[in-house]
C-alpha cells in the first residue's frame, strides 16, 4: 500500500503532465503558422501582399523574379468550387436518402461504405482519375491531353462526397421529431416535408458540411497534381488547365534552393493556402456549433 | 395532383439514385482495380525489389511496403503520446471551459491543415534547418503532425462516450480521480481509442503529399535508417504512373494500397462498434 502523500503527488504529477502536453500540442498549429510566415516574410515585404496575390506571372528563378500567384489562386478556387457544385447536390441527396428514405439495412450498408471511401488515399483517386477519366476525355473528345480543372473537380467531388453526406446526415437527424409528426399529420407528402420543413431546419448544418467539403477540396494535393494539367496560365474556363496552390508547392519545393526568393515565395503560397483553409474551418465551426446547441434556428 | 405526384417521384428517385451512387463508387473502384491489377499481384510482386529499366518498371514493391510501414511506425510514435495526453486533458481535466474550448478549436483547425502545408513546414524545419535532408525521420514527423489531431479527436470522443454514471458511482465510493481514470474510464474507452489509432494509421499510410516533399525517393532500400530517404507505397504509385514506368504495376500497387486501407478501416469500424456497444 502506498502512502496517501505519494499517491496525491502522483495524481498531481499526472494532471500536470497531461495539461502541459495538451497546452504544448495545441500550440503546434500556431507554431506551424508562425514558422511558415517567418520563412515567407521577405516576400511580403519585398513584393507586397496585394501584388503577390494578384500578380499573373510566376517566374521565380529569373532575375529579378516575378512572384504572382493569381493563376494558382484562381485555379484553387475554381477546382474547389467546381467540386462543390458537383458534390453538393449528390451529397445532400444521399444524406436525405439515408435520413428519410433508405430502409434501415441499406443505410447501415451505406454508412461504412462512406468510411471506406474516405479511407481510400488521394493518390489512388488521382491515379484512377488520370488513368481512366482523363483517358476517356482524350478518346471521346479527341483531345491531345484530357487534363483540366474539370477533371480535377470531378475527382475531388467524389473525394469530398462522403464528408458532405455524413455531416449533412447528422444535421438532418438533429431536427426534432415533432416537426415530422406535425408536418405529416397535416397531410403533406414526404417529399414536401423534406423540401419545405426538414431541409430548411437543417440548413445550417448542411451548409457547414458544404464548407467542410470546400476546405478539403482546396487543400487536396495529389488529385489536382495528377489531373489539373499543371500550367501556369490564369484559367479561363472550367475546361482549361491550371495549377492549384498545393500542386505548385508539391512540384517546386524540391527544386527551390533554400533562402532564394523562389523558396520564400513557395512558403508565401503555403501561407495563403493555410489562411484560406483555416478561415473556412472557423466558418464551419460557427455553423456547426449552432447546430449542436439544440435546434437549428432559422 | 398528378403533376405533384410526378414531381415527388422524380425527387424521390433522385434521392435513391444519389444514395446508390455512393455504393456504386466503392464497388466500381474495387472492381476496376481488381480487374486491372489483380492478376499482377503475387508473391514475387509483394516480396521482390524493383527491377527493369527504368528501375521500377518491373519487379516488386517490397521496399515500398517496408518504407510505408516504417513511416507509419514513426508517425504513431510521434503522435500517440501527445495525442492521448491532449485527449485526456480535454475529457478529464478540461475544467477551465474557455481553455478547453480554445484547445478544441485549435485541434479541429489542425485537422483541416492541408497535408502539403504540413509537408512544407516539416521541409523547412527538419529537412533544411535541422539538416536531416530528405529522410525517413522527417517523413515520420510530417505524418505524425498530420495524424495528431485525428488521434486527439477520436480518443476524446471515446473517453467522453463513457457513461458518466461510472464516474459518479466511483466518486461516491471515495475512489481517487486517477484510479477512476485508469481503472474505470480508460478500459471502457480502449476500443474507441484503438479505432482512432487505426484510423490515423490508415490516414498516414495513404498520405502522399507530405512525404513526397520530406521523405521519399524513387528508389531506396527502405531499411529503416532514420536519416535516409525511403520508398513508400503511395509515392511509388504516383511515380509508376507519372513517369510512365508501368501501368500494370501501378494498378497492382494501387490495389495493394486500397486493400490494405479498406482492411484497416473495416477493423477500425468494428472496434468502434464494440465501443458503442460497451457504452450503450
Amino acid at each position: 500500500m502506498q502512502s496517501p502523500l505519494k499517491r496525491k503527488f502522483r495524481e498531481r504529477f499526472f494532471a500536470a503532465a497531461v495539461s502541459t502536453i495538451a497546452a504544448l500540442s495545441s500550440l503546434l498549429l500556431i507554431a506551424i503558422v508562425f514558422f511558415i510566415f517567418q520563412e515567407s516574410l521577405p516576400v511580403w515585404s519585398n513584393v507586397g501582399v496585394l501584388k503577390f496575390l494578384s500578380g499573373a506571372n510566376w517566374r521565380p528563378v529569373v532575375v529579378p523574379p516575378e512572384l504572382g500567384i493569381a493563376p494558382m489562386l484562381v485555379s484553387t478556387m475554381w477546382v474547389a468550387l467546381g467540386a462543390l457544385v458537383i458534390a453538393a447536390p449528390l451529397g445532400f441527396g444521399c444524406a436525405i436518402f439515408m435520413a428519410e428514405f433508405a430502409p434501415a439495412w441499406l443505410a447501415a450498408v451505406i454508412r461504412p461504405v462512406l468510411n471506406m471511401l474516405t479511407g481510400i488515399p488521394s493518390v489512388v483517386y488521382g491515379f484512377l482519375g488520370a488513368a481512366v477519366l482523363v483517358k476517356f476525355f482524350e478518346v471521346t473528345f479527341d483531345l491531345a491531353s484530357g487534363e483540366s480543372l474539370f477533371a480535377a473537380s470531378l475527382v475531388l467531388a467524389i473525394m469530398v462526397l462522403p464528408f458532405i453526406v455524413s455531416n449533412s446526415e447528422v444535421a438532418l437527424r438533429a431536427v426534432p421529431d415533432e416537426y415530422r409528426y406535425a408536418g405529416l399529420s397535416l397531410g403533406v407528402s414526404k417529399p414536401y416535408f423534406v423540401l419545405h420543413i426538414l431541409v430548411p431546419m437543417a440548413r445550417r448544418g448542411m451548409l457547414g458540411a458544404m464548407v467542410l467539403g470546400f476546405g478539403r477540396a482546396m487543400g487536396e494535393t495529389m488529385a489536382v497534381l495528377m489531373l489539373a494539367g499543371n500550367t501556369l496560365l490564369v484559367p479561363t474556363s472550367w475546361f482549361s488547365k491550371g495549377e492549384p496552390l498545393p500542386a505548385l508547392i508539391a512540384l517546386e519545393l524540391g527544386s527551390a534552393t533554400p533562402g532564394t526568393p523562389h523558396y520564400q515565395a513557395l512558403f508565401a503560397a503555403g501561407l495563403v493556402l493555410l489562411v484560406l483553409v483555416i478561415m473556412v474551418n472557423l466558418l464551419m465551426n460557427i455553423f456547426l456549433r449552432r447546430v449542436q446547441s439544440g435546434v437549428n434556428k432559422f | 395532383m398528378i403533376k405533384r405526384n410526378l414531381g415527388d417521384r422524380i425527387l424521390v428517385s433522385f434521392f435513391w439514385i444519389s444514395g446508390l451512387f455512393i455504393l456504386l463508387v466503392l464497388v466500381a473502384i474495387l472492381a476496376y482495380l481488381i480487374w486491372r491489377g489483380g492478376a499482377f499481384i503475387n508473391i514475387d510482386f509483394l516480396l521482390g525489389s524493383p527491377e527493369g529499366y527504368p528501375l521500377g518498371s518491373e519487379g516488386g514493391i517490397l521496399p515500398a511496403i517496408k518504407g510505408t510501414l516504417w513511416l507509419i511506425l514513426l508517425a504513431l510514435i510521434f503522435s500517440i503520446i501527445p495525442g492521448l495526453a491532449t485527449a485526456v486533458y480535454l475529457s478529464e481535466y478540461g475544467r477551465n471551459k474557455r481553455l478547453t474550448e480554445a484547445v478544441n478549436v485549435l485541434v479541429q483547425s489542425m485537422m483541416g491543415i492541408p497535408s502539403i502545408v504540413v509537408g512544407l513546414f516539416v521541409y523547412a524545419l527538419c529537412v533544411v534547418r535541422l539538416g536531416w535532408g530528405i529522410s525517413l525521420l522527417a517523413g515520420g514527423v510530417a505524418l505524425g503532425l498530420m495524424v495528431f489531431p485525428v488521434i486527439v479527436v477520436s480518443s476524446r470522443n471515446a473517453l467522453l462516450a463513457v457513461d458518466d454514471n461510472y464516474r459518479l458511482v466511483a466518486r461516491a465510493l471515495g475512489v481517487s480521480e486517477s484510479y477512476i481514470f485508469w481503472r474505470v474510464i480508460l478500459p471502457r474507452a480502449v476500443p474507441g481509442i484503438l479505432a482512432g489509432i487505426l484510423l490515423a494509421l490508415g490516414y498516414a499510410a495513404g498520405a502522399t503529399a507530405p512525404i513526397m516533399v520530406t521523405a521519399t525517393a524513387i528508389i531506396a532500400s527502405s531499411s529503416g535508417v532514420l536519416l535516409e530517404p525511403v520508398m513508400a507505397l503511395p509515392y511509388h504509385l504516383y511515380i509508376l504512373f507519372n513517369e510512365h514506368m508501368s501501368l500494370d504495376n501501378a494498378y497492382a500497387t494501387a490495389l495493394v494500397l486500397v486493400l490494405m486501407l479498406v482492411f484497416i478501416n473495416a477493423l477500425a469500424l468494428w472496434l468502434h462498434s464494440i465501443q458503442e456497444r460497451n457504452n450503450a
